[in-house]
């Protein structure tokens, strides 16, 4: 089981700079569908990746889906070389992505994010309209339920708003 | 036939949004931040137990 809230607190609490994208963001944008995993995109600093590699090693992670005993090492010169990460952790399944497809990496996202405060800490994720975006850019056919939802909830904000 | 400035996506994402619960959408929006996270932590853990309930029963 995913402990959402722990986990991103794992990550803040280190100074993690991330963005909550995916399945946790819509749940907060307001989707009702139900996810199983965490997925952020991290900064791709020296410094972040070294924030990163502290948040997440008490919590063991691993590479999801591959078999026990590999030699996995959850350290700078691994993400350094890497780029995403499906890992599995303690505290659950989460998605560390250096880049996403149609959106790029943290900083080219930013400009396009929001922050939330809840469980006592302040939460980046990514906006309604740019979250609609990056899945439309992605392509994938299981997507498409889920942007017609966020569509939805996108027209009822805008609708309230106005 | 797709309008002009559309493409077959619009179309079939629309075809999607006939059968989104838009009432569900409503309710959610009127809860917090936090109680969303929760009731997504709330729901796996309700699978997750009705999953080794399951696999208890078929031993």
């Amino acid at each position: 089981m995913t402990q959402f809230a722990a986990l991103l607190r794992a990550l803040s609490e280190a100074g993690v700079e991330y963005i909550v994208i995916g399945g946790v963001a819509a749940s907060i944008h307001g989707s009702v569908r139900s996810t199983l995993d965490v997925d952020i995109v991290y900064r791709r600093t020296p410094e972040n990746i070294r924030r990163l590699v502290l948040a997440l090693t008490p919590h063991h992670p691993y590479l999801r889906g591959a078999p026990p005993g590999l030699p996995f090492r959850w350290d700078e010169a691994t993400i350094q070389r890497g780029l995403n990460f499906a890992l599995t952790t303690d505290l659950g399944d989460l998605d560390t992505l250096g880049e996403i497809v149609g959106g790029g990496g943290y900083d080219a996202l930013l400009a396009t994010t929001e922050v939330v405060h809840a469980f006592d800490l302040d939460c980046r994720l990514l906006r309604l309209d740019r979250l609609i975006e990056v899945k439309r850019a992605a392509g994938r056919p299981k997507d498409f339920e889920a942007i017609a939802e966020l569509e939805l909830i996108l027209a009822r904000r805008r609708s309230s708003a106005s | 036939m797709t309008e002009p400035g559309r493409s077959s996506i619009d179309d079939i994402i629309d075809v999607y949004k006939r059968d989104v619960d838009v009432s569900l959408i409503v309710e959610n929006l009127k809860r917090s931040v936090e109680e969303r996270l929760e009731r997504l932590t709330a729901f796996q853990s309700f699978i997750e137990e009705m999953r080794v309930a399951r696999t208890s029963s078929d031993r």
